[in-house]
């Protein structure tokens, strides 16, 4: 299928409009690939910015003392001198911020969602470009203005991620009544942009796949970021209600979540924990999809239980959808209701388990490459069973009660979000690195920066579990305020070196990454001998993706098929000349 | 309720070889890794159940990293061993689904009676009532004088200067106050009456396995414990409440019966709470 490598081809299907060149190109290009590389660029950016906000914490949780921090009202030059709790507040409170809605989702869903979906289903563009580029640019807004809140009066929002009314909702209670506010307005856009996201990404599965590109064919990267769009539709308009009900509230004397008033403090909580839950799994299921397809090439191996896999995505996706109550066990739950939440939350570890057993049937039998994707999609699954392991003392109710608001759930949430998510997200790019930008990243300088992220990973965020368990609170601002947690200070001390390592590792990622766009090997269309459609196009692909559209003759793995010469067959690739299109093709089970 | 120190308790205990000893009498001030003592009766079920949740997931880490580093070592690369070709196995999928299945049932049904009973036990009459309204930043006490009742607590009630308290009821007369200073009698259960002026704080003490949310507009009323030790521990806002939240502690001190008399009449009976507060001119909607 060499004739569909055409790096420009003249004439391609649904693409009528003209493409920008040069500069203007990241600018208004409607081309799915450029605005997933957009989306790419952005998001690192702020993965910056939500790391360098972590280390300012850490340095305040580790040498409280010192007192280094600027204030976060620039305004005002006096404050300059010493700590500020409120700006601490406002640094933890970003961080989370900028991390889930700035750097993973985007990254996961904008940035590979949109460079994937349309290249591994074999269509030329999304179904509806300049949507794709709108969302883009309502995400670049919603950042911009979730930036712009640390320059006003009173600082950025202070009341944490989850802004629990009516600490949030109440000017005088919080101090950061604008700060505030454009925190909803910022996740009001941010909302706006996933939400177009989502149904653009629904639509395009749905209607745009290639001739015999069936369901069930399709990658399991492209499945999860299907399942996720259906996350986002439900789960997001939700938030973006709660956002405006919140900014109401603080600016037009609405009282929703103000009890003094006849609110309801607990309304915000359900309205933010039912976006939540789902949203745990939006950011990392798609990665759960990648991380899988990165197993199967680099094993040589078809993925073991496919269906099984989309079973159980889809199971999480349903059940993400019924456990959102967890997080509120600590609020004084009704008894049946906590136990039906405790319940649904248990079983939903039945899905993720399914998924880590067959990750590993997938390993078992395999010819393991050790590229520096795999090594990041292997750290993936091994730190995501730790993190869903951890979760299991949250789902039972008496001891979550007692761990649920310490550093314990701090460790947990970042062997998940930074163990799974992010260890996902850097295999992703170095898997389709070549493909994006034609050029290899070099592979010691990847497998350094993976064993000093790996190594200082851990290091950084395991003993926060012992700090926890130790009865260390999350959201303070000087832990050696209290008599009972200044033992906890070496490993608080610990911590905090481990982190500054974590942060400066990243520099040889930075290195690698822009080293490589000019002095990377040439990738060649297919450099890991991989299955699907996005490899048998050239690098990276021309507008418009395929010169001729693709048909599809058999699922995502076929690797190591017996009798075959070479140890993987492209989708596309028919059995014989004359095959039929899209014949169904036997496959092997072992029993 | 409380889970008799079980063999499998103390398995749990010496297999991990983590039990921290309780010996310590004050405020932690060696390096703790791990749980702190527990002093509360209820907390011996929390510390079982983590056990036991910890053995579990320990086991099955092990084993899964284990199975990992055999594969990733016995299936590595090499010229001339070609992959498997295998698209999965269902017998393997059902089973590997189904256990979880009973391991997990069995844990949420296992954990949630256990919370339930923790919760249904109704606090003895004798029960000591203690009331802890938070505000922004720290913690009113209430304490009942001679008659051992509190005032009755009324949501609706809640305004700058009145934590939640009806002052027309008679039974508060005697009361007395403090700010952020608690003294449990060591061996008598206390019933807490949880409240807040303002925002969400939360009632947290790690030695006593003890946390609350205290959402404004509510009082909860069905928190008992009972301290097994004497001691002195740090009470301390597990919220986020505000500014001034990193420093939201109050003192908790256990002390012996007689002692804790004597501070209890070392405490006049507090003026704020005896009677004659005009009622509140802002009016709740509160139900």
């Amino acid at each position: 299928m060499t004739t569909a490598t055409l790096a420009h081809p003249a004439t391609h299907g649904a693409h009528e409009h003209s493409e920008p060149t040069g500069w203007k190109k990241y600018l208004w290009s409607l081309d799915h690939k450029i605005i997933g590389i957009q989306y790419l660029f952005t998001s690192l950016l702020f993965l910056f910015v939500g790391g360098g906000l972590a280390l300012l914490l850490r340095w305040q949780l580790a040498y409280p003392s010192t007192q280094v921090m600027p204030n976060g009202d620039i305004g005002n030059p006096a404050s300059l001198a010493f700590i500020n709790p409120q700006f601490y507040n406002s640094l933890f409170t970003m961080h989370a911020t900028v991390m889930v809605f700035l750097v993973v989702m985007p990254l996961l869903i904008g940035a590979f969602g949109n460079y994937l979906i349309p290249l591994k289903i074999g269509a030329g563009d999304m179904a509806f470009p300049l949507i794709n580029e709108l969302s883009y640019w309502v995400y670049v807004l919603s950042g911009a203005v979730l930036m712009s809140s640390f320059l006003v009066a009173g600082g950025a929002a202070a009341g944490g991620w989850t802004s629990y009314a009516p600490l949030s909702s109440v000017a005088a209670y919080n101090g950061t009544q604008m700060g505030q506010s454009l925190w909803c307005v910022g996740i009001f856009l941010n909302g706006l942009a996933s939400i177009m996201g989502a149904f653009n990404y629904i639509t395009t599965i749905v209607n745009m796949r290639a001739p015999g590109m069936s369901f069930f064919r399709m990658p399991l990267a492209v499945w999860s970021l299907f399942i996720t769009a259906f996350l986002l539709l439900l789960a997001v308009p939700v938030l973006s209600a709660a956002a405006a009900m919140l900014f109401l509230d603080l600016n037009s004397g609405t009282n929703f979540f103000n009890p003094a008033h006849g609110g309801q403090p607990l309304l915000w909580q359900h309205l933010f924990w039912f976006f939540g839950h789902p949203e745990v799994y939006i950011m990392i299921l798609p990665a759960m999809g990648m991380v899988s397809d990165i197993l199967s090439i680099f094993s040589r191996k078809p993925i073991f239980g496919y269906k099984a896999m989309v079973f159980a995505m889809i199971a999480i996706g349903f059940l993400g959808f019924i456990v959102w109550g967890h997080h509120m066990f600590v609020s004084g739950m009704n008894l049946v209701l906590s136990a039906a939440f405790g319940v649904s939350t248990m079983v939903i570890a039945v899905p993720s388990a399914i998924k880590t057993f067959n990750w590993l049937g997938t390993l078992w039998g395999g010819s393991i490459r050790f590229t520096t994707a795999m090594l990041n999609a292997l750290s993936f699954v091994l730190m995501f069973v730790v993190g869903g392991l951890s979760g299991i003392f949250m789902a039972s109710t008496p001891v979550d009660i007692f761990v649920h608001h310490t550093y314990f759930i701090v460790a947990h949430i970042h062997y998940v979000l930074f163990g799974g998510s992010i260890f996902g997200i850097f295999a992703a790019i170095y898997t389709w690195y070549p493909k994006m930008f034609g050029r290899m990243m070099d592979e010691t300088l990847g497998k350094v920066h993976f064993a000093f992220t790996f190594i200082f990973f851990n290091l950084c965020f395991f003993p926060m579990h012992n700090v926890g368990l130790g009865g260390m609170m999350r959201r303070i601002a000087d832990p050696t305020a209290y008599e009972h947690l200044r033992s906890l200070q070496p490993i608080n001390q610990f911590i905090t070196l481990a982190a500054i390592g974590l942060g400066f590792s990243q520099i040889i990622f930075l290195w690698n990454f822009f080293r490589s766009l000019k002095y990377g090997a040439p990738a060649g269309n297919n450099p890991w001998q991989a299955t699907t459609l996005e490899w048998m196009v050239a690098s990276p692909p021309g507008h418009g993706n395929f010169a001729v559209t693709p048909t599809v003759y058999r699922g995502p793995y076929d690797y190591s098929v017996p009798g075959h010469k070479r140890d993987y067959i492209m989708q596309n690739e028919p059995d014989a000349p004359d095959a039929p299109l899209g014949a169904p093709r036997s496959t092997v089970s072992v029993g | 309720m409380r889970i008799p120190l079980s063999r499998l308790h103390l398995l749990a205990i010496t297999l991990l070889g983590l039990a921290i000893s309780g010996a310590q009498a004050e405020i932690r001030e060696t390096s703790v890794w791990w749980l702190p003592r527990n002093v509360n009766m209820f907390g011996h079920t929390v510390d079982f159940l983590f056990y036991v949740i910890l053995i579990l997931t320990g086991v099955t880490f092990i084993g899964v990293f284990s199975v990992l580093v055999y594969f990733l070592v016995k299936y590595r690369s090499r010229p001339g061993v070609a992959a498997l070709h295998s698209h999965g196995n269902n017998t393997l999928e059902v089973v590997w689904t189904t256990i979880p299945v009973f391991i997990f049932l069995g844990l949420a049904i296992y954990g949630n009676e256990q919370w339930t009973q923790m919760r249904l036990k109704t606090p003895p009459a004798d029960a000591l009532p203690v009331a802890v309204i938070g505000e922004q930043f720290g913690w009113n006490v209430r304490y009942p004088g001679p008659d051992g009742k509190l005032a009755k607590m009324e949501a609706s009630k809640v305004n700058k200067d009145n934590p939640l308290i009806d002052s027309s009821d008679p039974a508060g007369l005697d009361d007395f106050t403090t700010y952020g200073e608690l003294v449990f009698p060591v061996n008598r259960p206390i019933r807490l009456y949880l409240g807040s002026k303002d925002v969400i704080h939360a009632f947290y003490v790690p030695e006593f396995r003890l946390y609350q949310d205290m959402v404004p507009g509510r009082i909860y009323d069905f928190v008992w414990l009972k301290a097994e030790a004497t001691g002195k521990f740090q009470l301390a806002c597990n919220q986020l409440c505000g500014q001034g939240h990193y420093k939201m502690f109050g003192k908790l001190t256990v002390s012996t019966v007689p002692e804790y008399e004597a501070w209890a009449k070392s405490k006049a009976p507090s003026p704020a709470v005896t009677a004659v507060v005009p009622p509140s001119p802002v009016a709740m909607n509160q139900k």
